[in-house]
């Protein structure tokens, strides 16, 4: 007995050396960031941008692994689960994050807790788009049409609890107005909707493939849900300028780990990755993909999650009410 | 941009020489895999897809097509020597082409199968280059009501079509279609019938389940087939003769013809033009009595018919995002996995990939003559390889497909578990065609009409007071109870991998 206590104790101190010794040489191979999300999709474009310049930086490959599905909940299902080696990290895009763990059907086997924040990339504000032929000419137009016919225009998600329904539901608490919301899959599924005349009013964020369809004339920009105006869309105004402060969203994308990566290795991932996003050429490329960068480090990062759960804790509440 | 813009941006993007190349390396393993006996179009796509994994999207997808259409002309290879053939839609060119070769004819007939399946396939391109931007314009009127009604028609056919008894197209897919409760709810993001294992809350894997159907189950089924008898003779003349020339001549026109009309109904899957395109041809022939004895039109309609319809095939594909066949399903999953939505705004933002794909399928037409032509002697000893060591390799491929789109040892088992499924389904003789295609319209459908039913706040007569729809949904009903659609779904019989 008195043995075995002495192994455990002596293989316990060589373990907490080996850790201590990798957190030293980190990283001593390729490490993985996951992206919930399919190929090609914003998340995915912006995590690869980012990946190519700060492994130059890391000294190691960074590896983009898609593992996309049920709105994110599969990948980061997996990546809650990852071994807190640094080796496996990955993109988190609240709200959508929190929705899933705050939404109780969803049944999420992670939360917040088994996350820890290391950077964000991007913030992407909510932005109401219309066809160019569209009867409203400015987001006040719409509103007024919205209070004479409660529960007649139709609005686009893309999703449930997406960080569009979100914001849809904000603006109807504080407008006092009702649509009839529906979702859809994603944003090529919106734009055709829109385009065909199914729908009246597509909400989706500014950036990816919306903003060269605004640059191309086939929609047009009514709203953005942000404090300042977006440099993509310099003519369109905010929620604020509209009479609505509180009426903010956006669809976030930032990197964390699973909880337990020892404090040196975040510390040296946060300088990799925030030393690449202020590279000139990281930004060069996202304003290309039309996506706002917006760094944000560690506790920062963290408070912004945490202050998004209140929020979307708050609207589920009410929505599930309405239901 | 017009038209002829289009069509030059198609060719300057599909004559670059990496896309040049990949619609050749494409174009070789699509014929492979239309020789190789226990691999057809679907398997073989889906195994192939994470070899495209690290090219661009539009080099994969190049690729991925070519094997698609590749496989057709592959197929009439082992129809024609062994009487076997090498995928479904070359069924029918056994009961000529063999007999052709009995007579010492193989090269003819294989010839004329090569020249009929370039000309079907071009002609095919070139009217899939003048409907295709209509259709996508026209498409755009179809918002989710109609998409619907259409995915119903879809499904009629193919349950309408498939095999020999009605009842058990039914089954198959009533089953692909519970297959796909399985996973997140598409609208609520709640888990269905999960079970709390985490792998299935993204569902059943549609690639998995066509490697395992298809590819496993064929090659599972094979293993009791006694060893390929291949007839030995000399392939030296492969131009036919000027009096086979002539017959072949309106033959090849029409099936050309039937190919790409049917390819244009999402569900008719490959079997039934090549059929038809048979079965028309004894009808308008002066001598129907010598069909089956080895005729040149016999061989010449159907495989033209076969290419013909795998080009017109794109069109639905490419206008709607909507596949018509397990193959064309598969190849729409690779434009979802390279980050693409095939439908009617892929002709706006990514003309380079649709323009690309529609010029490299002309171009691989070509390559295929050059391909087959000269070549038949060298595909035709392939096979000859054993099968002891033939079918280790290709289940090992399979394995390795499985495991690595996801990374994920649950969809090595899916694949496995479904490769059994798909053994004990053709002992049964149950198609399943329709398993795999309702697997892949099921979530659309179920997303069309959930978006429907929140457009209209809940209200069912959407799908019919729309005139799309209602339309559409009629033809589904007459489709589900006509028992002339029946009747040439049985003639048509046999499994429909294409």
């Amino acid at each position: 007995m008195k043995r075995r206590i002495i192994f455990s104790l002596i293989a316990g101190l060589i373990m907490a050396l080996a850790v201590s010794i990798h957190a030293a040489d980190y990283p001593t191979k390729p490490i993985i960031l996951m992206v919930a999300y399919a190929a090609g999709g914003e998340t995915d474009i912006g995590a690869r941008i980012l990946a190519a310049i700060a492994e130059k930086e890391l000294g190691q490959p960074i590896v983009v692994v898609n593992k996309g599905g049920a709105g994110g909940q599969v990948g980061w299902t997996d990546l809650a689960k990852q071994k807190p080696d640094g080796y496996t990290i990955g993109f988190v895009n609240p709200p959508a994050l929190n929705s899933i763990i705050l939404d109780p059907e969803r049944k999420a086997t992670f939360s917040l807790d088994h996350f820890v924040p290391i950077i964000n990339q991007v913030v992407d504000p909510v932005c109401f788009y219309v066809k160019p032929e569209s009867p409203y000419e400015t987001f006040k137009d719409l509103l007024e049409d919205a209070k004479k016919r409660p529960g007649k225009i139709t609005v686009t998600t893309t999703g449930i609890f997406s960080n569009e329904h979100l914001g849809i539901l904000m603006l109807q608490d504080a407008a006092k107005i009702k649509f009839r919301i529906v979702h859809f899959d994603g944003s090529a599924q919106i734009n055709t909707a829109l385009i065909g005349g199914q729908i009246d009013v597509g909400v989706d964020n500014v950036g990816g493939a919306w903003a060269s369809r605004v640059k191309a004339g086939q929609v047009r920009p009514l709203l953005v849900m942000d404090r300042e105006r977006t440099k993509f869309y310099p003519n369109v105004p905010t929620t604020i300028e509209q009479g609505y402060p509180t009426v903010l969203m956006s669809s976030s994308r930032g990197i964390v780990g699973p909880k337990g990566i020892p404090e040196p290795i975040i510390k040296k991932l946060q300088a990799v990755f925030q030393k690449a996003m202020e590279d000139p050429q990281h930004m060069e490329k996202m304003d290309k993909a039309a996506l706002a960068v917006k760094i944000m480090v560690g506790e920062k990062y963290g408070k912004y999650i945490k202050d998004l759960h209140e929020t979307t804790k708050k609207l589920i509440e009410i929505a599930r009410k309405a239901d | 941009m017009d038209a002829l813009q289009y069509w030059i941006l198609g060719f300057s993007v599909a004559t670059l020489p990496l896309n040049l190349l990949y619609a050749f390396i494409g174009c070789v393993l699509g014929t492979l895999i239309g020789v190789l006996p226990g691999l057809g179009p679907a398997a073989g796509t889906a195994i192939l897809i994470p070899v495209t994994f690290g090219l661009d999207p539009i080099g994969g997808i190049i690729m991925l097509a070519a094997i698609y259409y590749g496989a057709m002309y592959g197929g009439t290879i082992t129809s024609v020597l062994v009487n076997v053939p090498g995928e479904a839609a070359s069924v029918i060119t056994c009961l000529d082409g063999y007999q052709m070769a009995k007579k010492g004819r193989a090269g003819p007939a294989l010839g004329i199968a090569a020249i009929g399946s370039f000309i079907g396939g071009t002609f095919a391109t070139i009217a899939l280059m003048v409907v295709s931007l209509p259709l996508a314009t026209f498409a755009l009127r179809f918002g989710p009501p109609e998409v619907f009604a259409l995915l119903v028609v879809g499904l009629s056919l193919v349950t309408g079509l498939s095999g020999r008894s009605m009842l058990a197209a039914l089954v198959m897919t009533f089953f692909g279609l519970m297959l796909c409760m399985i996973g997140m709810d598409p609208v609520r993001g709640a888990p269905r019938f999960t079970f709390g294992i985490p792998p299935l809350y993204d569902g059943i894997g549609f690639i998995p389940v066509v490697m395992g159907l298809f590819g496993v189950g064929e090659i599972l089924l094979s293993m009791e087939a006694p060893v390929l008898e291949v007839i030995k003779t000399k392939i030296t003349d492969l131009l036919p003769k000027r009096e086979e020339w002539r017959v072949s001549t309106g033959a090849i026109g029409r099936g050309t013809i039937i190919g790409f009309f049917l390819g244009l109904i999402p569900g008719i899957g490959a079997i039934i033009p090549t059929f038809l395109a048979y079965v028309v041809e004894k009808k308008v022939s002066k001598h129907p009595e010598k069909f089956g004895t080895g005729v040149i039109e016999g061989v010449a309609s159907p495989e033209t018919a076969n290419n013909s319809y795998a080009n017109g095939a794109m069109v639905p594909l490419l206008t709607l995002g909507i596949p018509g066949s397990p193959t064309l399903a598969v190849l729409m999953g690779a434009f979802i996995i390279h980050g693409l939505t095939p439908g009617p705004f892929l002709f706006k933002e990514r003309p380079d990939v649709v323009w690309g794909l529609i010029a490299s399928l002309y171009l691989g037409n070509v390559m295929l003559l050059i391909l087959n032509l000269p070549l038949v002697g060298f595909w035709a000893k392939l096979l000859e390889i054993r099968y002891e060591f033939l079918y280790p390799g290709i289940l090992l491929f399979c394995i390795l497909g499985a495991y690595s789109l996801n990374q994920s040892v649950f969809d090595v088992g899916v694949m496995i578990a479904f490769g059994v499924l798909g053994y004990i389904f053709r002992k049964l003789d149950w198609p399943l065609a329709p398993t795999v295609l309702a697997l892949i319209l099921g979530p659309m459908m179920e997303r069309a009409l959930r978006t429907s039913l929140e457009m209209s706040a809940g209200d069912l007569s959407i799908l019919v007071t729309r005139p799309i729809s209602a339309v559409l949904l009629i033809v589904a009903a007459v489709v589900l109870l006509s028992p002339a659609v029946r009747l040439l779904g049985k003639r048509a019989g046999k499994e429909d991998g294409g």
